[in-house]
């Protein structure tokens, strides 16, 4: 592979500069190269199982204090009382109201199912505006302050941080494209669900709003996205109008963020929201327990695309419910809801 | 000449882009050592994205103009400290493309 860095024109530029620049122009010259490459880790295998724990909620939280090493100063373990460190508190009793969810919800003892320990980093960076699963962690940034608040704030988002884990321990649906508005979108659906576990919400009382109060006085929005109106979450003029779709004749067609997994997310989010409205109650009880089924099942590709996912909710439905069961109907009618009518039971 | 640092992607899936004329800028010589030590052959064909994490798109209107597409876990070296050079110095375009508002960086 050759070396060559430096375009003609900038290496022109740098030679008219004289001397002053001698060690640029040098360093130019041998192709400087500071940095590795990281691979992507998407293809590596899981870690390799650990035996089974009893009890199964084993909190860890950690203070990166303003820099970007992981995991920073461990500031509680599980069972320690809270500190006076708000966003340490709301990370761990979020990580407790997830793993409640996936426990009382669907029998699923952490994310990898097997008592993984939970661990949240808060305090990531300098006017971080930004939370993200790390593949081993959940990671918090404290916003900047104008446009974001801290990133714990959000008991939906601490949510979907962590269902990316579970994602990865389970269907691993490929971050780019379909497949990865999907990975999203199974975020959003847990995370919401978490937030509706928590409170003890039916579908009605929900919000179904993801990111609710992450946003600072400053912005006109209300949330980063809404499930049950995709595009209505904010209106700003800085950051510009909600760019979901909520259905698939708007599905959107970009290279920015992996091909639009934070945008098309919207469209099976929307379908999930019919899904529960049409059986009421408790959306984790029948509607999440459908979706948490078909990722589950292990018969899901990486790659899927919106149509094979909606498939799969249907067979999970039909196998868990019946052909002819009110949960088969409202997961075929949500589907369709979006665009996506399925061939049938 | 232009240099652009674009990102998209993040838990709220925002574009947010900057902008910076380094030819406007008081210490220009400065900016074209840092542009030139930038590895452009070895930047990835594809960003790397990771689960919330931001991706960048480094544009350098230069002839050739030049792009580079980074994961945020990518943005290390060089890389990072143009980018954050461009955030600080540079303006923030609104997220639609509609204009410039001088100054302001709102993270």
């Amino acid at each position: 592979m050759t070396r060559h860095v430096v375009p003609p024109y900038l290496l022109a530029r740098l030679a008219e500069s004289g001397d002053r620049f001698d060690r640029a122009a040098r360093a130019a010259r041998a192709g400087l190269a500071g940095w590795e490459q990281l691979a992507a880790h998407r293809d590596d295998a899981p870690p390799a199982a650990r035996p089974p724990r009893t009890g199964g909620l084993d909190r860890t939280v950690s203070d990166a204090e303003g820099r970007e090493e992981l995991p920073g100063r461990t500031v509680r373990t599980e069972g320690d009382p809270p500190t006076d460190d708000v966003a340490a508190t709301e990370a761990y009793d979020g990580l407790g109201a997830t793993h409640a969810l996936f426990a009382e919800a669907y029998g699923r003892s952490s994310i990898d199912g097997e008592g993984l320990p939970l661990e949240a980093t808060v305090h990531y960076g300098d006017d971080y505006d930004n939370a993200f699963w790390d593949g081993e962690r959940m990671v918090f940034g404290d916003g900047d302050g104008e446009v974001f608040r801290r990133f714990t704030a959000s008991l939906s988002v601490i949510g979907h941080e962590l269902a990316h884990g579970v994602t990865q321990y389970t269907t691993n649906l490929a971050y780019r494209g379909q497949s990865g508005a999907l990975n999203e979108s199974v975020s959003d659906v847990f995370g919401a669900l978490v937030e509706q576990h928590a409170a003890g919400q039916t579908v009605d009382q929900a919000s179904w709003l993801i990111g609710e109060g992450l946003f600072t006085d400053a912005v006109q929005g209300r949330a980063l996205r809404s499930m049950s109106a995709p595009g209505t979450a904010y209106d700003d003029d800085v950051l510009g109008t909600d760019p979901q779709p909520g259905h698939l004749d708007d599905l959107v067609v970009t290279e920015e963020d992996a091909g639009g997994v934070h945008i098309n997310s919207g469209i099976p989010n929307r379908a999930f929201h019919l899904v529960a409205v049409a059986l009421g109650g408790h959306a984790w009880e029948r509607a999440g327990q459908v979706w948490y089924d078909a990722i589950t099942a292990g018969t899901l590709p990486a790659t899927a695309d919106f149509a094979r996912f909606a498939a799969a909710t249907l067979e999970a439905a039909v196998a868990r419910y019946g052909a002819d069961s009110d949960e088969a109907r409202a997961v075929e009618a949500g589907w369709a809801g979006v665009g996506l009518p399925l061939a049938g039971a | 000449m232009i240099v652009t640092v674009a990102r998209t992607g993040g838990v709220a899936g925002l574009t947010r882009s900057w902008r910076v004329d380094v030819d406007a800028e008081p210490d220009t010589e400065s900016w074209l050592v840092l542009l030139a030590s930038l590895p452009w052959s070895e930047a990835p064909h594809e960003p790397a994205a990771r689960p919330d994490r931001f991706l960048w798109v480094v544009t350098v209107e230069a002839r050739p103009v030049r792009e580079a597409a980074l994961g945020e876990q990518q943005v290390t070296g060089p890389w990072r400290e143009l980018v954050d050079r461009v955030r600080s110095a540079g303006t923030a375009e609104r997220a639609s493309g509609r204009g410039d508002r001088p100054g302001r960086d709102a993270g």
